[in-house]
């Protein structure tokens, strides 16, 4: 029986130091610059311009057309980044986070607007609206005054 | 006080050798699996592992095909009991607890026995992949045992030439070893002798080569494909003690030094002493025997294997057992 070439190789490893990197209790091993990891969503940022709903493969994106915004859920993210190439406002950016086992497929960190902050969008849209008819109204108001005493 | 002397001492003996035993050889195991990690630079387990897993195993359900029938809850049991009833006739550092005239016999009878439990629970479990793990198993036992058998029974019939009070028996590696012997021919033919026990005891503990019943990667672990819990936990048990006490065999034909007389020690002490000792050298033979080879070559065929125990190794121990006897027959 002829003996292994590998003996001399793996005696020699028993010396050396183990070549693994002990993750939790040290760092993960440092990730590139251009590292996709975790969508993030800036809300203000989007002017709803509905690029990345028609480019998106895995279907992430729902637009919203009451508040022209997406709203998105990243569990179903396949982390191509090709939301990001077509952003125009930079809105959608892949961030360094990519530890993101979690119990539930509907936690909060996989979706980044959420139905309440929707509703408070819509508020502010419609107090907008309000404040823009206000004066709208009183003019028109005025107007009418002014036709009446006109016709006096 | 011949009770005393009888029964209740070597059952004593018996309870203390198996608690020991069996945390020693799980404690090599984890040494092991040690030792193959920081081979491969990984760091490897914790070395109390195998008995986190034993634990474990013992504690979690344990599943009965509908297909199985009796023998497959009883195998495990019986198999861990034949490892402990063998621990009474394994020398470990000193005679083994029931020496007696001829009772190289049963410590083979026994030693095989453990394999044909196995293969018995394997065939009893109704799967198919048991079925061809104990088809291996069996073939592989066969091919084995007969190289082992030559070579320690020429070693036993030299050593009793010896005048020795008690021939066939364990007892005798501790009275005179192979060594002693002291001719030329006799040197050479104990260190081919050495080579087949090395052998037969890497294909016993099944690792390297010879890691064939249990292959995980091809037949789903073979005979254990059914076993799970409990049962399972036996059987791990059982292995562990069988690599123990096999390694223990070759250590006591080929290195039976004991070092309890340096120090002076006589009853008790002594035998722990020589105990440790020994439980030292089972673990230097296993680390070339177990972790290296494993390391570093993979597994034969079934059919390479066989071949390879009779065209090699039993013609090894031909060689060498014809080279012990030589002077005493001419």
């Amino acid at each position: 029986m002829r003996l292994s070439p590998l003996i001399p190789t793996v005696l020699r490893n028993m010396f050396k130091k183990p070549a693994t990197n002990l993750f939790p209790a040290t760092e993960p091993v440092p990730v590139p610059d251009n590292f996709r990891g975790q969508l993030k969503y800036n809300v203000d940022k989007c002017v709803g311009c509905r690029m990345c709903v028609t480019v998106c493969p895995a279907g992430v994106f729902v637009f919203l057309p009451e508040i022209r915004k997406v709203a998105l859920w990243t569990a179903r993210c396949v982390y191509c980044s090709q939301c990001v190439d077509v952003c125009p406002t930079a809105a959608l950016q892949m961030s360094d986070e990519f530890l993101l086992a979690s119990y539930n497929n509907y936690d909060d960190k996989f979706i980044p607007l959420k139905p309440e902050k929707v509703e408070e969008i819509k508020k502010k849209l419609e107090e907008q609206k309000k404040a823009k008819a206000a004066p709208a109204a009183k003019k028109a108001a005025e107007k009418k005054e002014a036709g009446k005493e006109a016709k006096k | 006080m011949d009770v005393m002397a009888n029964i209740v001492y070597p059952v004593a003996g018996l309870i203390g050798l198996y608690a020991f035993v069996s945390l020693a050889s799980l404690v090599w195991e984890g040494i092991d699996r040690k030792l193959v990690a920081r081979m491969q630079r990984r760091v490897g387990p914790p070395l109390l592992q195998p008995l986190y897993d034993f634990f474990k195993l013992a504690s979690k359900e344990t599943i009965i095909p509908n297909t199985a029938n009796f023998m497959f809850r009883a195998a495990p049991i019986l198999a861990l009991a034949t490892a402990i009833a063998l621990l009474a006739y394994t020398p470990m550092g000193f005679a083994p607890l029931l020496a007696s005239k001829g009772d190289v016999i049963v410590f083979i009878y026994l030693l095989t026995l453990i394999g044909f439990f196995k293969i018995l629970g394997g065939i009893s479990s109704g799967s198919p992949y048991a079925k061809i793990g104990a088809a291996r198993e069996a073939a592989i036992m066969v091919s084995r045992e007969p190289a082992m058998m030559l070579a320690l029974f020429a070693i036993l019939w030299r050593l009793g030439k010896l005048r020795v009070n008690k021939p066939f028996s364990m007892e005798v590696f501790y009275q005179y070893n192979i060594w002693e012997i002291g001719t030329p021919l006799s040197l050479v033919g104990a260190v081919i002798l050495l080579y087949v026990f090395v052998i037969w005891l890497a294909s016993e503990i099944e690792v390297g080569y010879f890691n064939i019943p249990d292959a995980e990667e091809e037949i789903a672990e073979g005979l254990l494909a059914e076993y799970s819990g409990r049962y399972l936990a036996l059987l791990k048990l059982t292995k562990a003690l069988k690599t123990y006490i096999a390694a223990s065999l070759v250590v006591a034909i080929f290195f039976p030094w004991g070092i309890a007389d340096y120090f002076n020690l006589t009853g008790l002490p002594a035998n722990v002493v020589n105990l440790l000792f020994h439980t030292l050298k089972v673990f230097i033979l296993l680390f070339a025997v177990q972790s290296v080879f494993r390391a570093t070559t993979g597994r034969l065929k079934i059919t390479q294997a066989v071949g390879f125990l009779w065209k090699n190794v039993f013609l090894a121990s031909l060689i060498g057992a014809l080279l012990i006897a030589m002077e005493v027959i001419m």
